[in-house]
């Protein structure tokens, strides 16, 4: 404590030094966010340029991002992985006991897949994108626990549709790169019909890949919250399993 | 050519996603393959990249967004010898630690390798990198992976607090990493390095650029385990399984160095290169990192824990290297980075095999148990003298390239204390290796501290590979000082990392930077003085390894530095937080004094 408020004082103390020479508010000089709101909607046909940025302009950053969820989703299954748990043993089951909120908790989930898939599905024309969208569809996955049981969100966690749908969606998006690759472009590089912009078939590989993160986000965040529940959700004793 | 470099870091990933995908589909011997194979393939493709990236730069640029007048929007790999021979090495540790664990590590083995593989591609993106956020990017993907590595043995409690320890003290300089990126893009309005480096041309640098600085290279330091920021390091490796240590070890804690070696050259050299502000403090930090790192190496008995003091202690070195800001300095760091890597990835590979043979890992416990096992303690020893840099042995080259950079800088000091630093780090592995496999000495050292728990590791090995691997790794590493031509083209391929201009020009205007004339094939010689200092490091390393097998008692005045040392390397991770700032603020403190 001793040494850590002195420290914290010199931290503080340059952070701030570092504030004031900073340009002030909305004083932007960079060439490269004037660029890129020039550029990406008519080389790109996205009228969404962050997605013409993110999946395009810096689309080998999205990939590492993208791996970075993947190996947080493997590594949770490694560090969470218990070879004495039962697979068999059920989970308690706990019902809301208010039929209303049950009700408007099953609308719920109904809503967020579907505001969920309309962000992936038009990412690249509105705010929105397969990360964002996947994590609320994920989500509303979810839901399915919270106002229902553990039983009723199982089928959605199958680990043996989920491991290679997960993969496909992180290991789509490197094929995509190669593919450019092979074809004697740069790796990433936009292969496909632009199209129409402010249309879903706009883009060209921007829309692939951002379908790719999609199902890699999805899968990776039911994933992640199945291994959580699996952890933390108290198995039922074997003798009240029948009832 | 510029082909290669993408595939560096798709085919790692690729295969990886392959990997924990076909989990439930494909049997065991074709998972093995396609893991092992496109690490081999990785490490492959890399010595090509190496062969062309000699003549000149090889420039990818992602998407095919290549600069327009000189402003660069989409992400750079720029590749020159430097570079790329890092890739080949962190290819050859990585591989060869997924054929150590083929055995070594069968239960959930499609995570492991799924892991590793992407901290392989993530390496070798961080290497090649041209661009600020994008090196985050792949900073952040390497720790991800290698936090569960390190925390692989679950079932026990000391492996998570490892794992915690590492990923609260990572994840923090992540932290301050991405608020420097913050305030050089407020800044300078760029991302990649090259154009921020053209950015800060012009006017004074001011506070926002020192902080800046700070909290970039601070963020590399972390990872990179230098004094003060050096604490997580011991209890990772403590209770990484063997086949992480290696590459932990090897090449993953090292290659923060590269880091800062790069934002310095491409970015800092510009507004600061004028001076000596920003190397004279990196020099003092390596000098700590080594003696303080050396000496703990002396006072351990865990030998993994051993060998993570070991690692810190010679990255001391190479930071030393990079903080001469000399082209001498800097070849001996990449020289230094080849042999280090081998060799320490050689002594973890031989530490999991007495751990399987024993169940022990603790100096002590194992004395006169290795008797008779010639190949490991082939590998021990040979590994032991690569790292104190015997003349023409391991490190030698390297350190004694630093050596000369230090004496054209007239700090002629400089040397003495680093091979101070490899004597003690040095005579603590002789010292085990000749417990352990000799049976020399007491079963008793009061200089060393209590036994930690240990955990008995049950497994059927393969013991033919484990020991193949460590033997293969141990004699690479031990030949780097004796390969005819690498001097020559290490001090050619570091004159070129540290061309700021000539790079700039290359990424931005995609002028060619001057080809090399021919490369003389010869082995280099080193100064006199190196080879002294080399000699005397040894015989001293010997000596001391003696005194800590047989003097009878601690001497009394030892006693009190040595309960600081060991308290100060508590295991608390609030301790390990509060050195982060600390650390941190005095770094910026005074950069902020030197370079006003």
């Amino acid at each position: 404590m001793m040494v850590l408020g002195p420290g914290l004082l010199g931290l503080g103390s340059l952070f701030a030094w570092a504030m004031a020479g900073l340009p002030a508010f909305g004083d932007y000089h960079g060439p490269y966010g004037f660029v890129l709101n020039r550029v990406v909607v008519p080389l790109r046909h996205t009228t969404n340029v962050v997605m013409g940025t993110t999946f395009d302009v810096r689309g080998v950053d999205t990939m590492g991002e993208e791996f970075i969820l993947y190996a947080a989703v493997v590594g949770v299954t490694l560090l969470l992985r218990d070879e004495t748990r039962s697979k068999q043993a059920e989970r308690r089951t706990r019902r809301l006991p208010n039929d209303t909120a049950r009700l408007v908790g099953i609308a719920m989930v109904g809503g967020g897949l579907l505001v969920g898939l309309w962000l992936m599905a038009f990412g690249y024309i509105t705010p929105g994108g397969g990360f964002q969208g996947g994590v609320l569809a994920a989500g509303a996955i979810l839901l399915l626990y919270v106002v229902g049981s553990h039983r009723d969100y199982r089928p959605f966690r199958d680990v043996h549709a989920l491991d290679p749908l997960e993969s496909l969606g992180s290991g789509g998006y490197v094929i995509v790169g190669l593919a450019a690759l092979a074809s004697g472009t740069a790796f990433l590089t936009n292969l496909f019909g632009l199209g129409t912009t402010g249309t879903l078939l706009s883009g060209g590989s921007i829309a692939i890949l951002n379908w790719a993160s999609a199902i890699a986000v999805t899968c990776a965040m039911v994933l992640l919250f199945a291994e959580f529940l699996e952890t933390y959700v108290v198995p039922l004793e074997p003798e009240d399993s029948g009832s | 050519m510029s082909w290669i470099p993408p595939l560096l870091v798709a085919i790692p990933l690729l295969a990886a996603a392959a990997t924990a995908g076909l989990d439930h589909v494909t049997p065991q011997p074709v998972q093995d393959a396609l893991v092992i194979g496109a690490s081999a393939a990785t490490t492959a493709l890399a010595f090509v990249l190496l062969w062309h990236a000699e003549d000149h730069e090889v420039v990818h640029w992602f998407g095919g967004w290549q600069p327009k007048h000189g402003v660069a929007l989409g992400v750079d790999f720029a590749v020159g010898p430097l570079a790329a021979g890092m890739c080949v090495v962190i290819g050859i540790v990585v591989t060869l630690s997924l054929l150590y664990a083929l055995t070594f590590l069968r239960e959930a083995a499609r995570l492991f390798d799924a892991l590793m593989l992407a901290a392989l591609g993530a390496m070798c993106g961080f290497a090649m990198s041209g661009d600020l956020f994008n090196l985050f990017v792949w900073l952040e993907l390497m720790a991800v992976a290698a936090y569960a590595l390190t925390g692989f043995q679950v079932e026990r409690l000391g492996p998570v607090q490892g794992a915690v320890n590492f990923a609260i003290t990572n994840t923090l300089g992540g932290y301050l990493f991405v608020v420097g990126i913050a305030l050089i893009y407020a800044r300078t309005g760029a991302l990649n390095l090259a154009q921020i480096g053209k950015a800060l041309a012009h006017g004074p640098a001011g506070g926002l650029v020192i902080v800046a600085m700070t909290l970039l290279l601070c963020g590399f330091l972390i990872k990179g385990a230098v004094v003060p920021f050096h604490l997580w390091a011991a209890d990772a490796y403590a209770v990484a399984p063997a086949p992480v240590c290696a590459v932990l070890g090897g090449v993953m804690t090292d290659i923060g160095l590269i880091g800062v070696a790069r934002l310095y050259w491409t970015v800092f050299a510009v507004p600061f290169g004028q001076g000596h502000g920003v190397g004279d403090v990196l020099l003092w930090l390596g000098l700590v990192t080594a003696v303080l790192a050396g000496t703990m190496a002396f006072l351990q008995r865990h030998l993994k824990r051993m060998l993570a003091y070991s690692v810190v202690c010679h990255i001391g070195i190479m930071l030393a290297g990079i903080g001469l800001l000399d082209t001498s300095g800097l070849a001996g760091t990449e020289l230094m980075f080849l042999a280090h890597a081998l060799l320490t990835a050689s002594l973890f590979f031989v530490a999991g095999i007495l751990h399987v043979d024993h169940g022990l890992i603790d100096e002590l416990h194992l004395r006169g148990r290795g008797r008779g096992c010639w190949a490991p303690a082939v590998a021990w020893f040979a590994g032991t003298i690569g790292l104190i840099g015997t003349p023409y042995v391991g490190i030698y080259l390297g350190h004694g390239l630093i050596d000369d950079g230090a004496s054209e800088l007239g700090r002629s000091w400089v040397p003495a204390l680093l091979w101070l630093g490899s004597a003690l780090a040095g005579a603590a592995l002789l010292r085990a290796g000749a417990r352990i496999f000799l049976g020399w000495g007491d079963d008793e050292d009061e200089l060393l501290g209590r036994a930690i728990e240990e955990d008995p590791l049950e497994r059927a090995v393969r013991r033919p590979i484990l020991v193949g691997v460590a033997l293969v790794a141990v004699v690479l590493g031990v030949a780097i000082s004796v390969v005819p031509g690498l001097g020559q083209r290490a001090e050619y391929a570091a004159g070129r990392f540290r061309d700021t201009s000539g790079y700039a020009a290359r990424i931005l205007h995609d002028r060619a930077m001057p080809a090399p004339g021919s490369l003389p094939v010869t082995i280099q010689h080193t100064s006199v003085d190196s080879l002294l200092y080399a000699s005397g490091a040894t015989i001293f390393a010997l000596g001391l390894a003696f005194a800590g097998l047989y003097r009878r008692r601690m001497p009394r005045a030892l006693a009190p530095p040595v309960r600081v040392l060991h308290s100060l390397h508590s295991g608390v991770v609030g301790d390990y937080v509060t050195w982060v700032v600390v650390g941190t603020a005095v770094t910026g403190g005074v950069w902020a004094i030197l370079l006003r």
